[in-house]
């Protein structure tokens, strides 16, 4: 209904757009690309049901992609003035003279996309008193789960509409718009001189899609369980890994299944195609049509369509995510899977995932659990990030509840969960039926195989 | 860029509808960035990144808006978005005129991005490939990478001062990947400062390749580390993450005000060992994460936050200073116009000891000996903190044995600080960006060779014996 509105902001953009290409044209270039963001957000964030912050932003920039004699250049700028976008361009085209020549650099030509719904108008409607209520009703409903919850971090409501326009010399011309609401929270639980954290976060393309009681609720029952506890000895057994801890697992596998890592010889997938790569229980998805992640939108950001993709199928590895440069690279009739994805209009088009998930299994949460003779079901994992992705060796700190005989025993933290992605993959024993998205990225309740739990 | 001189205007426009603080942030930011992967410069990157934030605080509640329209009308539309939502009451007024703030020091940057040619860049990338490639025959991939930032930040307040500042980073980072039998490790290397391209001269890229080439062929022969409670020696050389997690975080004051550090209300308190003092200086010539003024103009100094293990401060920001009475020490930062200040490390370090560095592993008889740490986190309610180990050797018999790999190390801030028993006499920086409520910024952190009785080693080689087959 607000299309004709809609319509008219990403018209704007895409004139910018060509003013773009024209000045990459009149700087020298063969081909030219141009990436346009204009994005708006609201962010509230109260603690103690008042406003601590609220942060209120418009941006608007483009990033420029020049190509001359099959080498590559990029600048962006804030600055879209004839004479901003004429410094850029001869930017561009200065760091293509620098860079190496290959002959898969090129652009991607015109292939139409099917609309994706993105866009809810009641998110920029709202009045931003209730978006204030909606942020202090989190921290309500998180204090209200318990009294041991007795600090709020932070908990925030954010929302935003965006617009993106991306055009090429060789005649794209493609843009569409979209609005996002999230909810988060991170609180503090104490009792008898125990501190436990805990948080959560939702997302959603509209108004209505988060549940802001639900987001305070897991937040503080996840700090509140973990009361009291402590490591335990060292020992090898079975893991339980709660959605959103497999679901960051799940990200971490994002790099090696991109095909640029595979022909740089910086995958764990390289060679592997048609070979048992995880448990026969496993399929692992890439959607970026799947508009309940934030990954969503009709085109990748080198304007190529996106579409559904089985990359794991019942443990065999079917093939890796590309972009336009790595299809070319690959030949053999490869073809763009569309994702060319950019952190933003400062950045180059890398092959990176856009929704990625595991698919759900059959058994229930429930049932996956019982059968656990002696367990760690983990709720929150330390160090991600030092997780090396090349290597798949993977070391991190860990809390969740001890599981004995199925059911759970005590609170543990302060111990360390190690191994390789591959094994982990492999050692997937059970795959509940409780698939759940946080951001892009999603994965249902996962038992693994025993592994070595350090502590004590 | 804007005549600092204007932006009086702009903070009254923001003060018009009540508020007692406001503040414009206006940057400028270039970068350059250069990639060279599979033998070849494959991104040469340039930008331009301007913009300002306008803040007005009231009571508790900070109102913040930023904008990419450097024009006076673009400054003053986001003075009124910010003016509209501070609520109406008391009205602060702007010190006029505003008073220019003088540095504690001035950094000395030898060659300016601008004086030095692209082409003089993109040499240095190839170096550094040439020299990781020809480390060991081992190495099968190499990723590096150049990054210059030459960020130049106007800040203005309604206290009536305006502090200007240009800050030139420059990164040189490698990854070398090395691959034999269907086993596949890397080594990483980097070095960054407030400096201009001479960071990288002479040298640099070749030994920085040459560390991180070897280090990738070390690992494919290392076996995996072990797991349990042992004795831990932090050499020098493998950085300061540790630091920077156990303490630095839970220093900050705005996490210690919420009541969400294990270091909160201890002021004068015994929270570490007696040979530990900590800290926090961003004055330091050339550190990454140094810089004449903080991100709210305030001039930065050298902190002391714990001396012979007594907590003596926090690190603040105006905000976190005003709530506490205490002067502002220089600890407001942000990633960007786009982000509100909040109190930031900058260079943080254990302050050296007075312990031969090779007698401290030669009177241990086993444990584990890291030599290089990756990154780290931290639960600061709790004080429980994780850092990797991106290498590390056994310890037997105080002597160095064999390499391990792919181990994290867990403790607890206060626990481990308390039991440190031997600090040496050297000191080893590491470079990073700190992550914190989703903005990053510079930052470097350093130790002395030092020696914690007890920490959890994450491996994956478990004996049920213990710790005699370490």
């Amino acid at each position: 209904m607000k299309a004709t509105a809609v319509e008219v902001k990403t018209t704007e953009l895409l004139e910018v757009g060509g003013m773009a290409l024209e000045a990459a044209g009149a700087a020298g270039v063969d081909e030219a690309e141009a990436y346009l963001s204009r994005t708006r957000s609201l962010i509230v964030e109260v603690a103690d049901q008042r406003v601590e912050t609220l942060h209120q932003s418009t941006e608007l920039g483009v990033g420029l992609r020049v190509f001359r004699q099959g080498r590559m250049g990029f600048a962006f700028t804030t600055d879209l003035s004839p004479e901003g976008l004429a410094a850029t361009a001869r930017a561009a085209a200065a760091n293509a003279a620098a860079t190496a020549r290959d002959e898969f650099n090129r652009l991607p030509g015109v292939s139409p996309a099917e609309p994706l719904d993105l866009v809810d108008p009641t998110v920029r409607e709202r009045p931003t008193a209730s978006k204030i209520e909606a942020a202090m009703a989190i921290e309500r409903a998180a204090k209200g789960f318990d009294p041991r919850v007795t600090r709020v971090e932070k908990a925030a409501y954010t929302d935003g509409d965006y617009d993106v326009a991306v055009v090429n010399s060789q005649g794209v011309r493609v843009s569409y718009s979209g609005t996002s609401v999230s909810a988060s929270i991170s609180v503090v639980a104490e009792e008898k001189g125990s501190a436990e954290t805990g948080w959560s976060f939702a997302f959603s393309h509209r108004a209505d899609g988060i549940d802001v009681d639900f987001v305070g609720r897991e937040a503080a029952e996840k700090a509140v369980q973990l009361l009291g506890a402590r490591a335990v000895g060292t020992k090898r057994v079975n893991l339980v890994l709660d959605p959103l801890v497999a679901a960051e697992f799940l990200e971490l596998l994002g790099p090696a299944l991109s095909a640029d890592a595979v022909q740089k010889g910086k995958s764990l997938f390289a060679g592997r195609v048609g070979e048992e790569v995880a448990s026969p229980l496993i399929q692992v998805i890439d959607d970026g049509r799947l508009v309940e992640g934030a990954g969503a939108a009709p085109t990748d950001d080198e304007g190529v369509p996106t579409v559904p993709k089985v990359l794991i199928r019942d443990g065999i590895l079917q093939g890796y995510l590309h972009n336009t440069y790595t299809a070319a690279k690959e030949g053999a009739g490869a073809r763009s899977t569309g994702n060319g994805l950019r952190g933003s209009f400062r950045g180059t088009p890398e092959v990176r995932p856009s929704n990625l998930y595991l698919a759900a299994g059959t058994t229930s949460r429930e049932k996956l659990l019982s059968e656990v003779e002696e367990g760690f079901y983990v709720t929150s994992v330390m160090g991600m990030h030092t997780v090396n992705p090349i290597s798949g060796d993977f070391s991190v700190g860990a809390a969740g509840l001890w599981l004995e005989h199925g059911r759970f025993a005590r609170p543990v933290r302060g111990v360390a969960i190690a191994g390789n992605l591959l094994e982990l993959l492999k050692g997937v024993e059970a795959v509940a039926d409780d698939l759940r998205f946080i951001g892009s990225a999603g994965a249902p309740t996962l038992r693994l195989a025993p592994i070595t739990v350090s502590g004590e | 860029m804007i005549d600092p001189r204007d932006l009086g205007s702009v903070l009254e426009e923001a003060l018009k509808r009540g508020g007692d603080f406001a503040e414009a942030f206006v940057e400028h930011r270039r970068v350059q960035a250069l990639i060279c992967e599979a033998d070849r410069l494959e991104r040469a990157a340039t930008g331009l990144d301007q913009g300002a934030g306008i803040r007005v605080v009231q009571g508790e509640t900070s109102a913040y808006a930023f904008t990419n329209d450097l024009s006076a009308q673009g400054l003053k539309a986001a003075a009124d978005v910010v003016a509209a939502a501070a609520a109406a009451g008391h009205s602060g007024v702007v010190e006029l005129p505003l008073a220019a703030r003088q540095a504690s020091f001035a950094p000395e940057i030898r060659r300016l991005p601008e004086d030095v040619p692209l082409e003089e860049k993109a040499g240095v990338v190839e170096r550094a490939n040439r020299a990781a490639r020809s480390a060991d025959g081992q190495v099968r991939q190499v990723t590096v990478n150049y990054r210059e930032l030459d960020q130049e930040v106007t800040i203005a307040n309604s206290l009536g001062f305006v502090a200007e500042d240009r800050r030139i980073r420059t990164v040189l980072a490698l990854n070398a990947v090395a691959a034999k039998d269907g086993v596949i490790q890397t080594g990483y290397e980097s070095v960054g400062g407030l400096a201009g391209p001479d960071l990288v001269d002479g040298d640099v890229p070749e030994r920085l390749a040459g560390k991180a080439g070897k280090r990738a062929a070390r690992m494919l022969s290392a076996r995996p580390a072990p797991s349990g409670r042992m004795p831990v020696v932090m050499a020098a050389e493998a950085g300061g993450t540790m630091v920077h997690e156990a303490c630095g975080h839970g220093l900050e004051a705005d996490l210690a005000q919420k009541g969400l550090s294990v270091y909160a209300n201890r002021h004068g308190e015994k929270v570490a060992s007696d040979l530990v003092t900590v800290v926090d200086d961003g004055t330091l010539p050339q550190r990454y994460g140094s810089e004449r003024f903080d991100d709210e103009g305030v001039p930065v100094r050298k902190r002391v936050l714990i001396e012979r293990g007594i907590l003596k401060d926090y690190m603040h920001s105006l905000i976190t200073a005003r709530k506490e009475g205490v002067e502002p020490n220089g600890c407001g930062r942000r990633e960007s116009y786009r982000h509100v200040p909040i109190p930031r490390m900058s260079n943080t370090m254990i302050a050296p000891g007075s312990d031969d560095p090779g007698r401290i592993v030669a009177d241990t008889r086993r444990g584990l000996y890291v030599t290089k740490m990756g990154g780290g986190q931290v639960n600061t309610a709790n004080g429980d903190f994780v850092f990797e180990v991106a290498e590390g050797f056994l310890i037997e018999n105080g002597q160095v044995g064999a390499a391990v790999r792919g181990a994290t190390l867990t403790g607890n801030g206060p626990q481990a600080l308390g039991i440190v028993d031997r600090v040496g006499s050297d000191l080893g920086f590491t470079i990073g960006t700190c992550g914190k409520d989703g903005q990053g910024v510079a930052v470097s952190d350093a130790q002395p060779t030092l020696r914690i009785p007890e920490l959890i080693v994450g491996g994956t080689a478990h004996d049920p014996e213990g710790e005699e087959n370490l």
